[in-house]
């Protein structure tokens, strides 16, 4: 683990003590699980049912109702594409990855369950369930052992070997925020490997096939089925379809990377998780990490990953329980000299800009200077 | 009341799907239509098995009897069969097994009697807070305790507390065929105002020669010219005719099933039984054995004590799902039916059934089945 002037170097018995008082966190959330969290989940699938529903029925209507009546067709447009779209990040976020990552298993109701979840975008929640809860929070930016780090893609950080291909980053960076559910339903199928033969083809057609049965059942549902309905007029439909999409995709893109990809946030090499206990497995997810700051509206609307921190910590924790536990978090980390990562969202997403403009250039990790402060320390 | 749930070896066929739902299923989440269709009525679902209660009434002292209304999605019960219930309590969901007192008839209601139990979670939501127009999950039925629908045999029924609860269906059943061979009914309780069905019982005995019943009290005097006295012993069972010729049906506690098998299983031409499980252990020891049972896959293993069941059960060669192995990432979750566990980290127990538990992090405290 590299070592920078914001951090304070723990000793091995202040590193357990720092897992045990995380632990307790972590225990008394677990003690306190209850009716509340299944009237706030339950709130939240409601929630994303009717906006949904409400959504749609304006697209409809705008269409259908825009051909007889002039003037109806753009604001029942706009608020049926924001309603659609605010029902898809709900879901995305409050509902499916939180459900997925097991934090409403203890309540034993099928349709909240992490393992079978199914949510409502291209990625079949099954690679979703390997490349995330598994490969991502298991080895939260361990190079070379979490695919999230620039998704095989983009260069984040200097430790990454540069290729000419990442002058064309933030190009790339963009059409991957576009397409960004479509960038996560192939991330398992790993194309890269599969191109230099590493993959054979027939493995890749097994592979593909449950990838490619949702993303053709999400084509048809928003693309097809739903734009049919409105008949004749269904070209609106269509396009407020794949603008809500889109949305989706841009906003998720942007809480993931402001997440792992900030200034202050480091990566790590796959030697420094060997034998890792758990109090270093905590500090490994915390300088990993970073917050966004904005109240119950922005926590919301992440799914509560502006507490990414401790969705690191507490993966399966209920995330609406985060902003509460985040309290004893940064007293932890203050208390131990570690730095808590959070800022505003237009902050911390510019440093995720800044680092993809700048890494698309050569660049050397700041080996020299964090030798410095070690022996200056 | 709660059985220990056996295979679903003699589960009621499953009804097969309509043409539409077929066509539909590929399309429509049983999530989506499950939100919207419970709008309409609380029963109806794509395909979960779910009830309303429509009745309650109190069966005795500690028991209340609860009348259910399933949807279409549920597949009938027969007597003696048991079936698990479930209702949310505190947000969570808590099954248990119960053997229906009352069945199906054209009406296609279905009552199970509930005992409220010391520190019975469920037990004690249904007897005291569940209420009419509440909604439970069913499950299908099981279990083996069935009458042989051919043979005319004379029986004999043991029931100790709620053990009645399958002998009641069972008796029911034979009432209602006119008790086509002789039955006789011995029925334990601590107290008098404990018995259930008390006068349904004593009608069938009016009713039917051929029908002798008596009831047992443990922890008062008897006074009734049908009542007796005592713990199950042989001088009781002395009384009841041609007792070598019976078949015999006993359901209770452990223990009360143990000594009728050791009072009987020899002398008579058959002797079935139902125990209910044995209380959740406190103590629990860190070295030794248990068995687990792989449910799917019909597979039994003998495992430590006190060793991730992870690791236990990769140890017997079994492939599981794993990823982080740490208790993080729920891929190694997996159903478990019963038995008590013991999280690793932070040694909480775990008796009930659950949907997901992490075998990474948890090990056996006592037998388990699980759904691998
Ligand atoms: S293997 Fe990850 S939770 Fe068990």
């Amino acid at each position: 683990m590299t070592t920078t002037t914001r951090n304070r170097k723990l000793s091995p018995d202040e590193l357990d003590s720092f897992g045990r008082e995380l632990d307790e966190v972590r225990a008394r959330a677990v003690a306190q699980l209850g009716q509340r969290d299944a009237d706030y989940i339950r709130r939240i699938v409601a929630a994303v049912r009717w906006t949904g529903l409400g959504g749609r029925l304006a697209l409809m209507i705008g269409a259908i109702g825009g051909a007889f009546v002039s003037g109806l067709l753009i604001p029942a447009w706009i608020v049926g594409v924001l309603l659609l779209a605010l029902s898809k990040i709900l879901e995305n976020m409050e509902l499916g990855h939180n459900v997925m990552h097991g934090q409403y298993d203890w309540m034993r109701d099928p349709h909240l369950d992490g393992k079978t979840y199914e949510w409502d975008i291209v990625a079949t929640g099954d690679n979703w369930r390997k490349t995330h809860n598994y490969q991502h929070h298991t080895w939260t930016n361990v190079r070379g052992m979490d695919d999230d780090i620039g998704y095989g893609l983009l260069r984040l950080f200097p430790e990454q070997r540069w290729r000419p291909f990442y002058l064309f980053q933030p190009i790339v960076a963009v059409i991957f925020a576009v397409l960004f559910e479509w960038g996560v339903a192939i991330q398992d199928l790993r194309l890269g490997r599969w191109w230099y033969g590493k993959i054979s083809n027939a493995q890749m057609r097994k592979n593909f096939r449950p990838v490619g049965r949702k993303m053709a059942r999400q084509l048809i549902k928003d693309y097809l089925f739903f734009p049919l309905l409105a008949g004749p007029f269904f070209l609106p439909v269509l396009l407020g379809n794949i603008v809500a999409n889109v949305l989706r995709n841009l906003w998720t893109y942007t809480v993931i990377f402001c997440g792992h990809f900030t200034a202050d946030a480091e990566t790590f090499a796959k030697e420094s998780v060997k034998n890792e206990s758990r109090g270093h497995w905590y500090l490994r997810q915390l300088r990993g990490s970073s917050n966004l700051t904005g109240g119950r509206l922005m926590d919301l609307m992440t799914g509560n990953l502006s507490h990414q921190i401790e969705h690191h910590f507490f993966p399966d924790i209920p995330a609406h329980r985060y902003a509460a536990m985040a309290v004893d978090v940064r007293a932890i980390c203050a208390r131990y000299g570690q730095h808590y990562n959070t800022g505003s969202l237009p902050r911390q997403f510019g440093q995720v800009v800044w680092r993809i403009l700048r890494h698309a250039l050569p660049s050397r990790p700041p080996v020299k200077r964090a030798r410095l402060a070690r022996s200056s320390a | 009341m709660s059985a220990r749930p056996r295979p679903a070896s003699t589960r009621l066929p499953a009804r097969s799907d309509s043409p539409f739902r077929r066509l539909a299923r590929p399309w429509l989440s049983p999530r989506v239509f499950d939100f919207w269709a419970s709008r309409l009525h609380p029963t109806w679902s794509w395909e979960r098995p779910l009830a309303r209660i429509v009745e309650r009434r109190a069966e005795s002292a500690d028991a209340v009897t609860l009348v259910l209304r399933p949807n279409r999605h549920w597949h009938g019960c027969r007597p003696g069969q048991h079936l698990n219930v479930s209702a949310e309590i505190d947000g969570c969901r808590v099954t248990r097994s119960y053997s229906p007192t009352g069945l199906p008839g054209r009406d296609r209601r279905v009552a199970i009697t509930v005992k409220a139990v010391d520190g019975g979670k469920l037990s004690r939501h249904l007897c005291e807070r569940a209420k009419v127009g509440d909604v439970l999950d069913l499950g299908p039925a099981f279990g083996d305790m069935q009458l042989d629908e051919n043979a005319a045999a004379p029986r004999l029924f043991l029931a100790a507390g709620s053990g009645i609860t399958p002998l009641i269906a069972l008796t029911r059943a034979l009432a209602a065929r006119g008790m086509p061979a002789p039955l006789s009914l011995l029925y334990w309780a601590r107290k008098r105002e404990q018995l259930c069905f008390v006068d349904e019982l004593r009608s069938y005995a009016a009713a039917h020669p051929r029908f002798q019943l008596r009831f047992l009290l443990t922890g008062e005097a008897a006074d009734a010219a049908d009542e007796g006295q005592g713990r199950i012993d042989a001088a009781q069972l002395a009384t009841i005719a041609d007792l070598a010729d019976r078949e015999v049906y006993a359901c209770g506690p452990g223990g009360f099933v143990d000594e009728a098998r050791a009072l009987l299983a020899a002398r008579t031409v058959s002797f079935q039984a139902e125990a209910f499980s044995p209380p959740p252990r406190t103590q629990e020891d860190l070295d030794g054995t248990v068995e687990i049972t792989l449910a799917a896959s019909a597979r039994t293993v003998t495992v430590a004590r006190g060793q991730s069941l992870l690791g236990a059960l990769e140890a017997q060669g079994l492939k599981l799902a794993s990823g982080c192995r740490m208790g993080i990432c729920n891929t190694c979750a997996c159903g478990k039916r019963s038995g008590s566990t013991r999280h690793l980290h932070t040694g909480d127990a775990q008796h009930e059934p659950v949907s997901a538990l992490r075998l990474c992090v948890n090990s056996a405290t006592s037998d388990l089945v699980l759904d691998l």
